[in-house]
């Protein structure tokens, strides 16, 4: 692993020289709100925030993508070609618990029998360089509860440690280490800035004021499929999805045609299961008939059914989807209320 | 097997080498690979099912109705129910459309080998099971005696009638036949739901494997009988259905409690989904 120091005053240069190159995705502000974007001529990196509006799984699994283009002919349609346009990028500014998230994408989109191979090109071509919590930003993080830490340094391939004055810089993977030569001239970091890391890293940790007992309510879970609880959590949800869509970890897509003249593509959208279409099958029967069973879905799938398939809780616990939900629904409320029945 | 290699969700051209009417509604269609590859190739198992491509249209997770002992053509039985079935019944012989596949866990042919075999099928799940019951027809010595039930709700629905009427002629294999109302008057077998069949049927739950396809209501009811006439738990096989759009195991439509449909089913052991209490 190599390290260096980064002067503050220069990191937002370092990724606009970055962006002439290579395609950088990274916080930006929008109106009042901090999203991830393309970086392009004129844009300016944040490289001080809070947190983004958006996690960005939206850069290796966009929220809407063309997976391949038709077009019509006597005899049907034919296929005319499979979009796949990965390029070197660097995704900077990730924080902690967003580099985990890819971690835990990975096991569905890089499965060993079947490859997702829009997602993993963009993926193996995509640098994650991620700013470590060094003061947690919302009172919401819950990340210690689930497997991560403010300052983890898991899913990343270069982490930049704010410690005041400058960020050390980890290079962590052959991939991160690519990048030193792309960043100018870096002063090597001595070792007494790992010290004050250490030091940092023990104040972000007590610094996250959530916490949930994530990882004790899987025995419940498994015997309580059904159970008056789950009467309890889901009648205020207008099922509009903005949890799933904000969360890290929801990957479910739906694939659409659309077809435009001679011309088509098939396209891949983010999905919902909080949705009643999600189950609906073409007979009209659907398996999950209300929003109640719904909510049983996301939080078994999170919290039970993740963790028998992949030995994680599907959760990093950035509090987005607690943030901004409209009606107040609080995942960590229903895990604390559960871990007391 | 499993596409591994190049883009898992490109489909492969197919065109239409004829469709052969069942009842109002439903049609056989039998598709040629115009990629130069061949359903040998393909290996497709009794049970497994494809995504049907109609680009402009979309995919639908459509079952193999034919077995890999028959290899001219790949068929499928379809309803036309939907946008992309609707498509698909306006092409004719010839018409152009893609498939992707073969996916999912079939029926455990091995398991099944040197044993007695009761198939239950309502409906539309005779689709699937076809694949199945031709295939232990094709390999008839390696299994022991073969029972298809099959109900339907009326006589002008039953599929496949003619495949079904040619067993009167066979000795080797028992078949019971059941419509839920016969108004008219025209229906020589039992009437009443397929559970009824069970009352005349001989049958030896120790050696004999269980294996159902039909509408979700049929499995409770038929699992409620197998199980009170002494079928082991894992002598019990089904097939289920989901709203499965990606048909590889991310898109998370089908998911059946830390299960996927697509890819852990769509046959799966009783034993595998008796505790998933939404599997049913």
């Amino acid at each position: 692993m190599e390290k260096r120091v980064i002067k503050k005053d220069a990191l937002a240069g370092i990724i606009k020289n970055i962006s002439n190159d290579m395609l950088v995705y990274a916080p930006v502000q929008d109106e009042d709100n901090v999203l991830f974007k393309v970086l392009e001529p004129g844009m300016e990196p944040l490289v001080e925030y809070a947190n983004t509006k958006n996690a960005p799984k939206n850069f290796f699994f966009p929220q809407t993508e063309t997976m391949m283009k038709y077009f019509r002919t006597e005899r049907g349609r034919e296929l005319a070609e499979v979009v796949e346009d990965a390029a070197d990028a660097v995704l900077f500014g990730v924080r902690p618990c967003y580099a985990r998230s890819f971690v835990l994408l990975d096991n569905i989109f890089d499965d060993p029998k079947y490859k997702d191979s829009y997602y993993i090109a963009r993926r193996e071509k995509t640098v994650i360089v991620s700013l470590a919590c060094v003061h947690p930003p919302y009172t919401t993080c819950f990340c210690t509860s689930v497997g991560g830490h403010p300052m983890s340094l898991e899913g990343s391939d270069v982490v930049l440690t704010d410690l005041g004055d400058v960020y050390l810089a980890e290079f962590l993977t052959p991939k991160g280490e690519k990048l030193i030569e792309k960043m100018g001239n870096l002063e090597a970091a001595d070792e007494a800035l790992d010290a004050k890391k250490q030091e940092l890293s023990d104040t972000a940790e007590k610094e996250i004021k959530s916490h949930i007992p994530a990882n004790d309510i899987k025995p419940w879970l498994d015997e309580n499929f059904e159970n008056p609880f789950w009467d309890t959590i889901h009648r205020s949800c207008l099922a509009c999805g903005t949890c799933t869509y904000l969360c890290p970890t929801c990957h479910c897509f739906d694939i659409t045609d659309e077809v435009k003249g001679e011309e088509g593509r098939r396209i891949r959208t983010w999905d919902s299961c909080m949705s009643w279409l999600f189950t609906m099958e073409t007979s009209g029967h659907n398996p999950r008939t209300s929003q109640k069973e719904r909510w049983r879905q996301r939080l078994m799938h999170k919290f039970k059914y993740f963790v028998d398939n992949f030995g994680a809780v599907a959760c990093v616990g950035c509090g987005r989807c607690v943030i901004n939900c409209p009606v107040n629904i609080d995942i960590r409320k229903i895990v604390t209320d559960i871990s007391k029945l | 097997m499993g596409n591994n290699s190049g883009n898992a969700y490109q489909p492969r051209p197919v065109s239409i080498i004829r469709t052969l009417p069942q009842i109002n509604e439903h049609r056989l269609f039998q598709l040629k690979l115009e990629d130069g590859g061949s359903w040998e190739d393909f290996g497709h198992q009794p049970g497994q099912f494809v995504e049907v491509s109609i680009f402009g249209k979309g995919e639908a997770p459509i079952s193999i109705s034919s077995p890999p002992t028959r290899l001219d053509a790949l068929e499928i039985c379809v309803r036309r129910t939907g946008r992309l079935t609707n498509a698909l019944f306006d092409m004719e012989k010839g018409s152009h459309l893609h498939i992707r596949g073969p996916y999912g866990r079939g029926f455990p042919v091995e398991i099944l080998k040197g044993h007695k075999v009761l198939l239950i099928a309502g409906g539309l799940g005779l689709a699937p099971l076809r694949s199945l019951l031709l295939y232990l027809l094709d390999k008839r010595d390696k299994f022991d005696e073969i029972i298809l039930m099959y109900g339907t709700n009326n006589p002008d629905n039953v599929l496949f009638k003619y495949e079904l009427l040619g067993f009167f002629d066979r000795d080797d294999i028992k078949y019971l036949y059941s419509v839920d109302r016969d108004e008219e008057g025209i229906w020589k077998q039992y009437v009443g739901v397929v559970t009824g069949l069970f009352d005349q049927a001989e049958l030896s739950p120790h050696d004999t494997y269980a294996v159902l396809c039909g509408p979700p209501v049929m499995y409770k009811f038929v699992l409620e009988r197998l199980l009170s006439l002494g079928f082991p738990k894992d002598h019990i096989f089904m097939s289920l259905e989901r709203m499965m759009k990606c048909g590889i195991g991310k898109c998370g439509h089908c998911a059946i409690g830390d299960k996927y449909c697509c890819t852990d089913g769509p046959v799966f052991p009783f034993t595998e989904i008796e505790k998933i209490k939404e599997a049913i």
